[in-house]
């Protein structure tokens, strides 16, 4: 019962809320001192997974989630750049057919950072005291020398299908909705300087709107770059 | 899972309806826990334990017919192929893609063609030795099972069970099977929520929380069946292959190799135990006396395998100290020194004991029993790998180990410089291990020579920062 009653405060919430929300924002102590200022970022490849939850049982949704990483990544671009002023600028990641090896790089990366992330969100308050770092291996992309810092984006998300979700209001149980979680590391050496976790209720697939507002409530704390 | 139909439901309904609504809610209770407990009985598990499995089935599952579900699950792992290559997480070596198909195609019977498959094989870039197949054909076999297994009888053996999975339809059927079990829970929830706050709501609310576990719990892997049908089989196709089919067993005892003690059991898994397997498989076998391979020729064998793929094992054992999983980096290299002990076998033997650091080369018995293992695992989700070297190197046993591995590393990373045609890499190991030890001066030469024999590495910019850091420090 307590189960049950937890959803349905986060659906209140959620609602009262706009249909999204923030669960936290944590800043390296180097950010909130200004010693480090982020001014052009690159984003790495989104990795946001939705399913279809149906009553007979979860139905991947790969095509979908392809489409909701690539629109994560625009959107976030757009929010940094209109609401931080944070560049981003085009990875030098490489095509498929690009150097294997640098292709190998990116991706060890990439899973690096999916090797940190429990431990991130297991103590998300720990950013702010510098805890978490991904090492100097973030020399390795061989990023262009003005960038500042990484974003990586992971997220998860579900889809109700129209039975499912006559039951999940019959019965009781999760919502739609799409959590996503993101970090920015810091492209000289590796720290993590922000973490960020928007959460936003409803059909994930379709959310334009309701995803732009979750991001920009997701960089709120993030310092504001001052034209130069 | 016990299977509830709608009709079953209705009737349940109709003769609830006859009695009180106290009456009701004891009876539509007992007849759930009756539910629950049929198949939950001893007798329920032992029948399915021992259900019986056809020896030898047909190599094709000629009775399956393609149905909307199926599609859409095809059309899913058609994705899913494109997704891994583009994440870079195939590895793109070209002859190690040729290898592993030369010896996934020569265990396909002759003249076989099925609807919807084409066959490729891959190798993925992930240091956990493991090995699927989705339902298009597409066989994936790890770099750490291809590092770790002994020779190419053991990569038949692997590549025999997953062409099982894929001719006799096993991921569409599992598929239907979950499917219908979903269904099940749904309906039991929605029971359940007839009378929330009596017996019966908490009961199969209980059953709702805990059934997708037990089912994810079968989603590690096909049916126990499935998995028995598949290993059989695979026998089977090794013998018209002409591998040696007693390789099948001695691949299931390579993967209850516990070297990073990371295998918990858990409480139900459909999967059939290791132990069981090899079990029935010897059994199985036993039958094929004749087709036991000489000892010599397997050791023939043994060196033809880590001839093809030395340089997938090197990329695995990089990919093993990245992921934190240093015991299993010094055994796989130490397989590559005892094979060949040139300079770049030495340096990744050398990089792996540097990566090994405080902790112990071989888990104690203690450290492998399940509980053990347990509060392992929970600690590795807390702490990173960084904290935990701190933890250790506050212990005098860890500072042992430290200082012996080091040692040791310091060694190798001197005979790899001092074996024929050295690679460079090694002046970059020896500069890392130098900067561990406040060795500052003797690691940015290191790194200088480094630098000066790779111009074009791909790490130059890193290791350029750190001889400057290193620089800065000593002014």
């Amino acid at each position: 019962m307590s189960g049950r009653a937890f959803m349905l405060a986060l659906v209140v919430l959620l609602t009262a809320s706009g249909s999204h929300s923030v669960r936290g924002q944590f800043l390296h102590p180097k950010i909130k001192s200004k010693e480090t200022t982020i001014r052009s970022v690159v984003v790495m490849p989104a990795k946001v997974n939705v399913v279809r939850d149906s009553m007979k049982g979860p139905e991947g949704m790969a095509a979908e989630s392809d489409d909701l990483s690539a629109r994560v990544e625009t959107m976030l671009t757009e929010v940094l750049l209109k609401q931080k002023h944070v560049k981003a600028v085009p990875t030098t990641a490489p095509s498929a057919d690009g150097d294997p090896q640098q292709k190998y790089n990116v991706a060890d990366f990439q899973t690096k950072f999916d090797a940190l992330l429990p431990k991130i969100i297991k103590k998300r308050s720990d950013v702010k005291k510098g805890r978490f770092t991904m090492g100097d291996e973030v020399l390795n992309l061989n990023l262009d020398k003005d960038t500042d810092a990484v974003v990586f984006i992971r997220g998860e998300g579900k889809k109700l299908s129209s039975g499912k979700t006559a039951f999940t209001l019959l019965v009781g149980g999760v919502p739609a909705y799409l959590r996503l979680q993101i970090g920015i590391v810091d492209a000289r050496n590796g720290e993590v300087l922000l973490y960020t976790d928007p959460i936003l209720a409803g059909d994930p697939t379709t959310a334009v709107d309701r995803l732009r507002k979750a991001l920009e409530k997701g960089f709120k704390k993030l310092p504001e770059v001052k034209a130069q | 899972m016990t299977k509830v139909t709608i009709p079953a439901l209705t009737w349940l309904y109709k003769l609830a309806a006859m009695f009180p609504r106290k009456l009701t809610t004891s009876i539509v209770a007992a007849l759930c826990l009756c539910f629950i407990f049929t198949s939950l009985s001893p007798i329920a598990l032992a029948q399915k334990k021992t259900a019986p499995v056809e020896a030898t089935p047909p190599p094709v599952n000629e009775q399956f017919k393609f149905g909307e579900v199926d599609l859409e699950i095809l059309n899913q792992a058609d994705l899913l192929d494109v997704r891994l290559q583009r994440d870079g997480l195939v590895l793109a070596d070209e002859a190690t893609n040729s290898y592993l198909y030369r010896v996934g195609k020569s265990l396909i019977p002759k003249g076989l063609t099925l609807e919807r498959v084409n066959w490729t094989f891959r190798a993925l870039r992930d240091p956990q030795p493991n090995a699927f197949a989705l339902p298009n054909g597409s066989i994936y076999v790890t770099t750490g099972l291809m590092a770790l297994i002994d020779n190419e009888s053991q990569l038949a053996a692997v590549l025999a069970h997953e062409l099982t999975h894929v001719m006799r339809r096993h991921t569409y059927l599992q598929n239907r099977s979950l499917r219908k079990k979903f269904l099940t829970i749904n309906v039991m929830a929605a029971v359940g929520s007839m009378a929330p706050l009596s017996v019966v709501g908490a009961v199969i609310m209980a059953v709702t929380t805990v059934a997708p576990f037990i089912m994810i719990a079968t989603i590690y892997g096909y049916s126990r069946d499935l998995e028995r049908e598949a290993d059989l089989k695979g026998i089977d196709m090794m013998i018209s292959a002409e591998y040696a089919p007693e390789e099948m067993v001695n691949v299931m005892k390579l993967l209850d190799k516990d070297i990073e003690g990371e295998n918990i059991r858990l409480f139900y898994n459909d999967h059939p135990a290791l132990d069981e397997r090899i079990k029935y498989m010897s059994s199985y076998l036993g039958g094929r006396a004749d087709k036991v391979t000489h000892q010599m020729e397997l050791n023939r064998e043994r060196a033809a395998y880590f001839r093809n793929i030395e340089s997938v094992m090197r990329h695995d054992i990089q990919l093993a100290i990245n992921a934190g999983r240093a015991r299993s980096a010094v055994y796989l290299a130490q397989r590559l020194v005892d094979f060949q002990a040139d300079s770049e076998n030495l340096f990744w033997l050398a990089e792996s004991y540097r990566a090994l650091g405080p902790r112990t080369q071989q888990l104690t018995e203690k450290e492998l029993t399940n509980s053990a293992k347990k509060d392992a695992s929970k600690k590795r989700e807390r702490r990173t790998i960084e904290e935990e070297e701190r933890e250790l190197l506050a212990t005098p046993a860890g500072q042992e180990n430290s200082q012996k591995h080091q040692q040791m590393a310091e060694d190798l990373y001197k005979r790899a410089l001092n074996a024929e045609n050295p690679v460079p890499v090694v002046h970059r190991g020896l500069g890392m291990l130098y900067e561990k030890l406040g060795r500052g001066s003797d690691a940015a030469a290191e790194y200088e020579k480094y630098l000066e024999l790779s111009p074009a590495a791909i790490d130059r910019g890193r290791i350029q920062r750190r001889i400057e850091a290193l620089k800065e420090k000593q002014k």
